[in-house]
């Protein structure tokens, strides 16, 4: 039996490990998937507590608020709202982090030509400002992302160049950075003025409307059908197989995926927050994978820190004592690395399997009208079973799908659990036998 | 006083390793700082430190971690996982000693 554990255990890493790697350290990828975590979350998750204050699940007070509804809405459209433009600035400093390049003007150059790319090339007086607002938040994540890695990139490619205006060595080191940075401003402003003055001379009807269209208009346009294509059930599973399989390796799953779907989840997502009373919304976004599926951390694992505590093994009490409080926060790299999940062909096939029956039941509630469609975005780090309610805009039975994924887990990852328990209490007691000394632990190997 | 990197992802397991680690460096009177930080930030940082050490969640980025490490000349590894999951702060803390000195205590760039 151990054998063939390790046997597999080197398959995987000669034949799984490389290619999924190869994905996972892209440079734009890490740098769109630190933009939205470090910069555009926070603003996300504090806009959405005045979406759910001017939208309250009690009626009686969603009457109450009525007169005030669009005074509530300003934080939450100047935040949450904004996304895309935060998103520019967050991917232009990630990136430059990655490239060891100086972030914060290109962060800044980026937003500047965000703004340039969504407004419409006219006089500025006639536009006004809740018409634009969309393509700042859900509709320019596109644009945002393109734009910050060109800022970067442009600026990058300058400061190595010829072209750059050079000062005498004398002259203090953020007098010449602002001298450096001059020529690829001035070009990529005119470039992408150019670019939306070309795109904005023609007009499009939007909701009975005659308006001039913009760069993001466009390219929500265009990617629109890739956007319906993400928020299905194939792609969901596509998109849950592909985390746990790579967290199978041990390399943070979600991280990777995220960096790839996350500006379809929160295009989805923006457009469910915008009309969070509607009969129907969008699905496939991060709190269906976040707050539905990893219940515990990924591969809703929960159960398992559970049936460790009492485990016969010595080895995974000593990992469930320390899994105990990271899991009632959803994190459970103790979990992943220390029964380990990670690399053993037991549990690999639950640790997939398990949150692929999940995300089914999930998409099932969701599409049937179940459970209320997902509008709010919360840290992953709330506890199960009021993180359910809050997602779902306050719906009580958001909580009741967590519990049911959550027995679902428990029943599903018992036997293979008992399995793996068999395979290290023989281990354990082999080594107390052989060395009569206290239980070593067995990892499968990695790394 | 010694000044650890840890290049994780998201920051939020490794925050309770970074605990565990100074408790333990407290106890043997050991000046310590550790920072959990991104791939991102780490490409900045790396200057201002003495050991850079890689959660194993991110090891596939652990050829370009290493690079930039030894490119400026600092002392690289990855953390043991059985150790990252039980938070064992003592364990790394001596891979972290043993990096330093050098010894095989640390098991450092292959």
């Amino acid at each position: 039996m151990s054998s063939v554990i390790e046997r597999s255990s080197d398959w995987f890493e000669r034949y799984l490990v490389p290619p999924l790697s190869a994905l996972a350290s892209n440079v734009y990828l890490q740098a769109i998937r630190d933009a939205f975590v470090i910069f555009t979350l926070p603003l996300i998750i504090a806009g959405s507590l005045f979406l759910i204050i001017a939208n309250p699940p009690i009626p009686a007070l969603a009457k109450l608020i009525q007169p005030y509804y669009y005074d509530i809405l300003v934080p939450y459209q100047l935040s949450f709202g904004l996304m895309a433009l935060i998103l520019a600035f967050g991917v232009a400093y990630s990136l430059a982090q990655y490239r060891r390049t100086e972030p914060v003007q290109p962060a800044i150059l980026a937003m500047v030509l965000f703004l340039v790319a969504t407004l419409p090339v006219t006089n500025l007086m006639n536009v006004t400002f809740g018409s634009v607002l969309p393509y700042f938040g859900g509709e320019g994540l596109l644009v945002g992302i393109l734009i910050g890695i060109m800022s970067t990139e442009v600026m990058r490619w300058f400061r190595g160049s010829r072209f750059v205006i050079r000062l005498p060595k004398s002259v203090p080191r953020n007098v010449t950075r602002a001298f450096e940075a001059l020529v690829p401003t001035f070009l990529l402003l005119t470039l992408v003025w150019a670019i939306e003055w070309f795109v904005s001379s023609h007009t499009v009807v939007e909701g009975g409307q005659t308006m001039q269209m913009t760069l993001p208009y466009l390219f929500m346009k265009v990617f629109e059908p890739l956007v319906v294509v993400q928020d299905s059930y194939p792609a969901a599973l596509l998109e849950i197989l592909l985390m746990m399989l790579l967290w199978s390796v041990g390399i943070h799953g979600m991280n990777v995926v995220t960096a790839i779907a996350a500006p379809f989840w929160f295009a989805v997502l923006a457009s469910n927050a915008a009309h969070p009373t509607a009969a129907h919304g969008g699905i496939v976004t991060e709190p269906f994978f976040h707050i539905f599926t990893h219940l515990g951390g990924s591969g809703a694992t929960w159960p398992l820190v559970i049936y460790m505590l009492r485990s016969r093994s010595a080895q995974l009490r000593t990992v469930g004592k320390v899994a105990l409080g990271p899991a009632i926060f959803n994190i459970n790299e103790p979990v992943t690395f220390g029964v380990p999940m990670a690399l053993n062909p037991i549990m690999m096939i639950p640790f997939i399997g398990i949150p692929a029956i999940i995300v089914t039941i999930n998409y099932l509630a969701f599409s049937l009208g179940l459970v209320h469609f997902p509008v709010l975005l919360q840290p992953f780090t709330v506890p199960v079973g009021i993180s359910g309610f809050i997602a779902t805009g306050g719906d009580i039975r958001g909580s009741l799908l967590q519990a049911v994924n959550l027995a679902v887990s428990a029943i599903l990852y018992y036997p293979f659990f008992k399995a793996w328990e068999r395979v290290l209490v023989a281990r354990e007691n082999e080594a107390s036998q052989l060395e009569a000394a206290r239980p070593t632990p067995v990892v499968a190997k990695v790394g | 006083m010694i000044r650890v990197l840890i290049v994780c992802s998201w920051g939020m397991s490794t925050s309770l390793l970074v605990d565990s680690m100074l408790t333990a460096a407290q106890a043997r009177a050991i000046e310590l700082s550790v920072e959990a930080l991104s791939a991102g930030e780490y490409a900045e940082k790396v200057e201002a430190c003495d050991v850079v050490l890689i959660a194993p969640q991110i090891r596939h980025l652990r050829k370009s971690i290493e690079k930039l490490a030894a490119s400026v000349g600092k002392p690289v590894a990855l953390i043991e996982p059985f150790h990252y999951a039980t938070m064992n702060g003592q364990a790394v803390l001596e891979q972290t000693l043993g990096l330093l000195t050098g010894s095989p205590g640390g098991k450092a760039t292959t």
